[in-house]
């Protein structure tokens, strides 16, 4: 690439080639790998829902909700990911049921906590808001992506791939309203 | 490396041909490099980058699929 990272105009992921890969450690199983996505897109959600909620500009309200909708949609996809890979629907109880060692507190993708989150975007302006959900959004993509060439199993391959191209199909989303904002 | 290997040429994109064409390609479709030090990577990274600072690519090739596409950075 022509002069380097310094010539890209984007947003970047940050942290160790093994960032983010505690949460999907070797030998993991398809349904708890689905499980422990699954609950990464709900803190997500959780996150938008709130700031949703809270925030009494319109505009910014409508803003999230869409988010949360995206969240949603994604958790609909990886149900879907569960049945078609696992040949029958998850179990009720999913995804608790299926996870050994379960976070304490609700973690949003990106790996951060929903509440430090929630915490850290009181009083911030939109854009500023925006801005988080991009770069945890885009240390989000990067994990799938790292997951698509570190995972042996084809099955489990080829759910991070199908998480990646959604986590992209969400970023380009979440850019142009952060583009509109500005 | 061959003698000839020196003859092969190598294109340099720009970043924005180089952003047109990750977002066209599905992640597997390509290898994505980043040469510098552990450091600067965990700074900031274009996502899905593999780490391989450039001291240790000669003895690393071999994590690159040699059939796709390589952007190094």
């Amino acid at each position: 690439m022509k002069g380097g990272i310094k010539a890209w105009d984007g947003f970047v992921a940050e942290g160790i080639p093994e960032a983010g890969m505690a949460y999907f450690p070797p030998g993991t199983h398809l349904e708890e790998m689905i499980g422990l996505a699954w609950l990464l897109e709900d803190g997500s959600r959780k996150f938008y829902e709130s700031l949703a909620e809270t925030i009494e500009e319109q505009e910014a309200k409508g803003i999230f909700q869409s988010l949360k909708r995206s969240e949603e949609r994604h958790k609909t996809t990886l149900l879907k990911m569960y049945e078609e890979f696992l040949g029958k629907p998850p179990a009720s109880g999913f995804p608790a049921t299926m996870i050994s060692g379960q976070p304490a507190g609700d973690v949003m993708e990106g790996g951060m906590l929903v509440n430090e989150a929630l915490k850290w975007s009181e009083g911030k302006p939109l854009e500023e808001i925006l801005e988080l959900s991009m770069s945890l959004e885009t240390n989000s993509y990067d994990l799938y992506l790292k997951m698509v060439q570190k995972t042996e199993d084809d099955s489990l391959k080829e759910v991070f791939k199908i998480l990646s191209e959604e986590e992209k199909k969400h970023l380009e989303q979440l850019t142009s309203l952060f583009v509109k904002k500005r | 490396m061959r003698i000839l290997d020196y003859f092969k040429p190598v294109s340099t994109w720009s970043a924005e041909k180089i952003r047109k064409f990750l977002n066209q390609k599905k992640s597997g479709e390509y290898n994505l490099v980043d040469v510098r030090q552990p450091q600067e990577y965990e700074q900031g990274h274009l996502p899905g980058a593999q780490l391989i600072p450039v001291g240790e690519l000669p003895n690393r090739l071999a994590e690159l699929d040699p059939t796709k596409p390589t952007i190094v950075y």
